[in-house]
């Protein structure tokens, strides 16, 4: 009993590995591809590479090929990765943020007495 | 030419009630085609065009047809409840591609552990609103 549950805890984080790498290498893929054109065949070239080994059921072959693959996407990581402009590390972070609480502008440019 | 004709109509907005335009018009098929024109000559009145952040009904119709145009989805299955993985029939894999689609389309990031938790396309546009939302608070109204 103890070594089924233990087999579906192994199973289910070989799953998240497998999700999050996925996740990234194709993230990975986009920052490589200059055009949306060639994104499309390098996404599936690499959804291929995962499906091949879709039916891979020994858990000791199933991690040393996640290790492996882990490897290669670490190998070929782009070195200047797209970020969205708002989110941490992007252009327009933290750009114009508001003033802070208590200070007001008055535009009434010189007019004041 | 769609963008050019919305770029000229950006600067060129006539303000034309209905009131003047039957008016002038009058009766038959006069009245048919300046009707015809008024409308085309106008612009649409809220601009269009921005990222994504429009009112939630727009967030929640644009995630459905995103999704009803992903290739591995029967779109007539597609509805706002839909669970991706049990009744679009969607694996782990499709749906990291799904959530990739979505980030794209609305130019936000999703994290990794957020991204696992998006199971249907009412999930997803909340998301996205909540996202939108708590953004416009830090960056102020700029």
């Amino acid at each position: 009993m103890a070594s089924t549950a233990g087999y579906l805890a192994r199973r289910a984080a070989q799953k998240e590995r497998v999700r999050l790498l996925y996740r990234r290498a194709l993230k990975d893929t986009l920052n490589w591809a200059v055009h949306r054109h060639l994104f499309y065949q390098d996404a599936s070239d690499l959804r291929d590479k995962f499906e091949a080994n879709r039916h891979v059921d020994n858990l000791d072959v199933v991690d040393r090929l996640i290790d492996d693959a882990e490897a290669q996407y670490r190998n070929f990581q782009h070195p200047d990765p797209y970020i969205v402009p708002w989110a941490p590390g992007g252009t327009k972070f933290t750009r114009n943020p508001p003033p802070p609480q208590g200070i007001e502008i008055v535009y009434n440019y010189g007019k004041e007495d | 030419m769609q963008a050019v004709r919305a770029l000229v109509l950006q600067h060129l907005r006539l303000r034309a009630p209905p009131s003047v335009a039957a008016r002038v018009g009058g009766s038959g098929p006069a009245a048919v085609a300046q009707c015809w024109f008024a409308r085309g000559m106008s612009a649409p009145a809220d601009g269009g065009g921005d990222g994504g952040s429009g009112s939630d009904s727009a967030v929640r119709a644009r995630v459905v047809e995103l999704v009803r145009k992903f290739d591995k989805i029967d779109a007539d299955k597609v509805t706002e409840m839909a669970d991706f993985q049990k009744d679009l029939s969607l694996d782990s894999l499709d749906r990291v591609e799904l959530v990739m689609a979505f980030e794209q389309e609305f130019s936000i990031e999703i994290p990794d552990d957020k991204a696992d938790k998006l199971t249907c396309c009412a999930d997803v546009a909340k998301y996205i609103i909540s996202e939108s939302q708590s953004s416009n608070k830090n960056a102020g109204s700029s």
